[in-house]
């Protein structure tokens, strides 16, 4: 194995020239192409942006470098010869390492066994793991990679997780270190750790590939970037050359787009330039009275553990409220019992004044309560399904959908005709199975549920992760649409830049606990990260 | 002897299939092939052992050849789970009746229907030098056939293979967390191929054990369920080789004591005491949560290009 010490001397001694180079190459995946002939050029000591909308192609790119697609054609050159990389194994063994969005580690074992997994140790008369443990230190207090290298990685936070993913690159001598989408669920705070450690890395001869679809983050970290659309590369750029607006044209296409969907691709560059404050002033809600209440919230996880510990929050009429907080700090359990369909420990939820807490499903949906899930697959959809069962799901009952006792289903068909148009969903007809749907479509489907029943109050539990940049802005209109026609709107994200630039007011989710507030006007994403990170509110 | 001395005896003899047919059921499970075809395999074990032990003259080769077919066996469904990622449990019930059915056509061919059926010399005792000489201890643990120290010997080798070497690191991992072995150059199917077929090794040797130790002749019923416990068995001791070794001794003292109690007209339902091996499984699964950990991927079976 070589160290990364051996690799940085290579890297420095050896020829000039580009370190990586990715030429024409191409995936399918059934009948969908998936690349299209794609380049890229990853020059020494540098970190490379691979910016693009959801969908672009960039982590199928860098899974086919990583082994783990194989590709259709094309050729990747490292370090001036050309590699045939069939799987990780052999991505591994040239030096390429890369952390995944979801973290690939086993949840019970140490941050030592995670590292070392699939290196060769000597095991007689048994395994030597203090070693390891010891260069793990080193390798972090080199990096700012700060962790415990005897800690179960299913007790740390997302962030030291992080860490352990990275650290495992570099045990194994990476001379490129790809990092998909590194920054999702991390607080400010930790994003600038993040970006510091990564120019450790490049400093050190090491390459690093940051795939992003935040153009504020490219800004800010890398030295070059290569831009992805719809499986083919659009554009490779030095950052000293370009700009925000640039980059956000090459992301969409062509200006005429860029004017529709401008806010997703920049919302939150405020912050980019360093202000604190970000997103527009305060909207005047004058006295719109109180139409969701939310009192002494105690719900239980999984486990039978609570995992909401008393929440509490008021939403008026036409307001947006978000909540921010690291992934697993009682959002899912939060989101499941405010839409009903998880049971409240403890605790009373009231939607215009009529107590729901306890009462069948059927009330909920009565009084206007309309969940969007986070997990569409799981929670969202009937796959086998048609689309037009699935959008009259959960309003079978109402007299709009019925014919004596049973379903209208004429009624329903011109119904989903009218939402397919309506919302724009790609689809061959009412009667396609929606698990035919790409996410971005099977989105506009929940949506349009959702919406098709006015709802009183919509809660939405990140309803734009993993959809393009066109079906992020459609989302962002849809909470705009139902905050005007005056519902209550539940906004959980694990985007800050999407929370501050939505919400009226964004309450942070620590621990099952409501720990701090912020309004409109107010927001500064450091001050949110602290919160998140569970420190006290300082302000 | 005394009464307890001969049935602690009697217990460590009775664990002997519990042990080997549960170790292989773990070990498959641990690399995430849930193997259902135990009590199947443990019949063609049986049959085979018996068999060739007959006509070759020989428990060891008999024993041996009865292995190499469960090796077999377990080969054939770590096979086509991961090059073909066929449902596990669909292809390990199929294993089940056709091993099953072979055991049987197997001794038809072979001994066809007698009114006295062929025997074959069970397995002696070894008594251990010295050690056998402890009172009792000696008499229970060191006074025992050559696969009751086979048995012990293999649950502490798969202890120390599982959580004192690199290779058993790579093997939990690919249970627990598959693509994060694969990530990391650990090969997914081949770990799960070996270790199915150890696996159907281990219960095919269970097995042949029962012909050799119990009745010196193969019968139908010889089996009797002690399969269908050893997965019971697995669960029960929380996929740990350890454990498992514990909770044969269990599973066992059940089993010696539904006998006796059948035999010494105590007024207890036998089949009340049959049952308690399930109902203490079932309680471990019920309370003892964190203890009986099951590996995250069991039965699951792993494609890299799955996009979910």
């Amino acid at each position: 194995m070589t160290s990364v010490d051996e690799t940085r001397r290579e890297v420095r001694e050896g020829a000039s020239g580009p370190l990586l180079t990715m030429e024409g190459i191409r995936k399918t995946f059934g009948s969908v192409l998936a690349l299209d002939g794609v380049d890229l050029t990853v020059g020494r000591s540098e970190v490379h942006g691979l910016l693009g909308g959801n969908g672009a192609g960039k982590t199928t790119l860098m899974n086919v470098l990583y082994g783990l697609y194989r590709p259709d054609s094309g050729s990747v050159v490292l370090d001036g010869s050309p590699v045939d990389i069939r799987d990780p194994r052999d991505a591994i063994s040239h030096g390429i390492g890369m952390v995944h969005q979801n973290f690939l580690q086993v949840d019970t074992y140490t941050v030592t066994e995670n590292v070392v997994l699939g290196t060769s140790l000597p095991s007689w008369p048994s395994l030597d793991l203090d070693d390891p443990a010891e260069r793990i230190a080193e390798l972090s207090k080199r990096f700012g990679l700060t962790v415990d290298p005897h800690a179960k990685v299913a007790t740390l936070s997302v962030g030291l997780r992080q860490r352990v993913e990275i650290l495992k690159a570099l045990y194994r001598g990476a001379k490129v270190l790809v990092l998909d989408e590194p920054t999702t669920n991390l607080t400010p705070q930790e994003v600038d750790s993040l970006f510091g450690s990564l120019r450790a890395i490049v400093d050190e001869g090491m390459s690093v590939v940051f795939i992003t679809h935040k153009i504020r983050e490219t800004m800010a970290v890398c030295d070059a970037l290569t831009v992805m659309r719809d499986g083919k590369r659009v554009g490779t750029v030095r950052r000293a050359d370009t700009s925000a607006s640039e980059l956000a044209t090459l992301m969409v296409g062509d200006d005429a787009a860029v004017g529709r969907v401008t806010e997703v691709v920049t919302a939150g560059m405020g912050a980019a330039a360093g202000t604190a404050a970000t997103g527009a002033p305060a909207r005047d809600l004058g006295d719109a009275p109180v139409r969701v209440s939310v009192r002494d919230l105690v719900v239980l996880g999984d486990h039978g553990v609570p995992a909401t510990h008393g929440v509490s929050f008021d939403i008026r009429r036409g307001e947006v409220v978000g909540i921010a907080g690291v992934a697993g700090n009682g959002q899912v359990e939060l989101a499941e019992a405010v839409a009903g369909v998880r049971a409240l420990e403890k605790g009373a939820v009231e939607v215009d004044g009529e107590p729901l807490a306890g009462r069948p499903t059927a009330v909920w949906l009565e009084s206007g309560v309309a969940y969007v899930p986070e997990d569409r697959h799981r929670d969202g959809i009937l796959p086998s399904a048609s689309i037009m069962e699935n959008l009259v799901l959960g309003a079978q009952r109402s007299v709009r959908f019925r014919k004596g006792p049973f379903v209208d289903w004429k009624a329903a068909r011109r119904h989903a005709e009218e939402a397919i148009r309506a919302y724009s969903v790609k689809a061959s007809g009412p009667s396609a199975p929606a698990a035919a749907l790409s996410g971005g479509n099977m989105q506009r489907v929940i949506l349009a549920r959702a919406f098709s029943h006015r709802p009183g109050f919509l809660i939405l539990h990140n309803p734009t992760r993993g959809l393009d940049i066109p079906s992020t802005q459609f989302v962002y209109d849809r909470v705009r649409e139902a905050a005007a026609e005056h519902s209550a709107v539940l906004l959980m994200s694990e985007d800050l830049d999407e929370l501050t630039h939505l919400c009226d007011r964004v309450l942070v989710l620590y621990s099952g606990r409501i720990v701090g507030e912020r309004t409109r006007g107010h927001y500064d994403q450091y001050e949110l990260g602290h919160l998140m990170a569970g420190l006290e509110d300082t302000a | 002897m005394n009464e307890a001395t001969s049935f602690l005896q009697l217990v460590v003899t009775a664990m002997v299939p519990f042990i080997l047919a549960a170790q292989g059921t773990m070990i498959a499970g641990r690399a995430g092939v849930f193997n259902v075809a135990q009590e199947g395999l443990m019949m063609l074990g049986a049959s085979v052992g018996f068999l060739v032990s007959l006509k070759m003259g020989g428990n060891l080769v008999g024993l041996l050849v009865a292995a190499l077919v469960g090796a077999a066996f377990g080969w054939f469904l770590g096979w086509v789970t991961t090059r073909f990622r066929l449902d596990q449990f669909v292809i390990g019930l199929a294993l089940f009746f056709a091993a099953t059915g072979i055991a049987s056509l197997l001794y038809k061919v072979v001994i066809g229907v007698t009114l006295k059926p062929p025997l074959i010399d069970t397995l002696p005792d070894l008594e251990i030098p010295l050690l056998s000489s402890i009172p009792v201890v000696g008499t229970v643990l060191f006074t025992q056939d050559v696969m009751v120290y086979f048995a012990f010997l293999v649950s502490g080798l798969l202890y120390w293979m599982l959580y004192r070497t690199n290779l058993g690191l790579k093997l939990r991992s690919v249970g627990e967390n598959p693509k994060a072995a694969d990530s990391l150059g650990v090969s997914v199917a081949r770990t799960r191929i070996w270790c199915s077929t150890a696996g159907g090794a281990l219960m095919a040797l269970a097995g042949a054990y029962l012909p050799m130790t119990y009745t010196g002749t193969y019968t139908e019923g010889i089996v009797a369920g002690r399969g269908w416990l050893a997965i019971a068995l697995a669960f029960f001791g929380g996929w740990r080789p350890q454990y498992i070794l514990a909770g044969s001794a269990f599973f066992a003292g059940m089993e010696v004591l539904a006998l006796r109690v059948q035999v010494g007209g105590v007024d207890i339902p036998h089949q009340f005491i049959s049952m308690l091996p399930y109902a203490a499984t079932l309680l471990v699964m019920m309370f003892a949560l964190r203890w009986a950990s099951v590996p995250a991927f069991l039965g699951r079976n792993y494609d890299r290009e799955s996009r979910h």
